[in-house]
């Protein structure tokens, strides 16, 4: 299981203004009206290694807000992660994190 | 999550009929997928675009993960078929219809070690999307309670409920 940044913690970095070039990169998991709430919260713990609390606040987190931020760091990392999300049925993303 | 830990799964051979001809159905749709981007919605909720804003970036992804994310699905579906198998299979009890009828209705226990209970829920948690796709479903509450396609739907995740709660220790 790779490391995996907190959502806390990716908005922290949100609200950050930098001029580095060297964005870090996102993986985005989006809300859909199928998946199962429980199944969300137990795809991260199983993938992501997160606690039990962990994982529902971040699954709530994509039902109300409709996206999360799952993971940050190396493009092909997070393209790792989405890759692992999709083999889930979750619909995610990469992105390079928003300035 | 508890590692190692079987779950065993209570089902009647009806339903276990019924869910080995859906997951039949499923692992035929993949198999009818080819390279680049999928024509069939259901098919393309399966392998998602991986970047929203950048078209070029999403077909490169595209190029180098659909065919084996398509592939682990065949494998995932096979997986929960071969658990089936014995479940499905009536013909132990010969050829009268009234021992098959009562065979129907018995219950069978299907025993998932970890990596197949992770197959079973993927695949599940796969069969509903492409089900929502196949009813139109793009609102949490859309729902047509007289259509027995959406019975189907929930019966679907009402298992992969179960079968989350089974894998996360809740019962």
């Amino acid at each position: 299981m790779a490391p995996a940044i907190a959502p806390e913690r990716a908005e922290e970095i949100d609200l950050g203004t930098t001029l580095d070039p060297h964005r870090p990169w996102q993986t985005v998991v989006w809300n859909d009206p199928v998946n199962l709430m429980s199944y969300v919260a137990h795809v991260f713990r199983e993938y992501f290694g997160f606690s039990r609390d962990r994982a529902e606040l971040l699954m709530l987190a994509v039902h109300h807000e409709g996206h999360a931020v799952v993971a940050e760091g190396a493009r092909e990392q997070m393209e790792l992660h989405a890759r692992a999300m999709h083999d889930y049925g979750l619909w995610a993303t990469v992105r390079e994190a928003p300035r | 999550m508890t590692p190692g830990r079987l779950v065993v799964l209570e089902l009647s051979r009806m339903e276990a009929t019924h869910l080995a001809g859906l997951v039949t159905q499923f692992a035929e749709l993949l198999d009818e997928t080819g390279e680049g981007l999928p024509d069939d919605p259901a098919v393309l909720r399966l392998v998602p675009d991986a970047y929203a804003d950048d078209a070029e970036a999403a077909r490169e992804f595209r190029g180098l993960t659909q065919r084996e994310l398509l592939e682990r699905r065949s494998a995932d579906a096979g997986a929960v078929l071969a658990t089936l198998a014995e479940a499905v299979d009536l013909s132990v009890d010969g050829n009268d219809p009234a021992d098959s009828e009562a065979a129907l209705v018995e219950t069978t226990l299907i025993r998932l070690g970890p990596d197949d209970l992770q197959a079973w829920l993927r695949t599940l948690a796969a069969v509903r999307l492409v089900l929502a796709s196949r009813l139109g479903i793009t609102h949490e509450d859309d729902h047509v309670d007289d259509d027995p396609r959406f019975g189907v739907y929930d019966w679907i995740g009402y298992r992969l409920d179960g079968l989350v709660r089974a894998a996360d220790g809740d019962d």
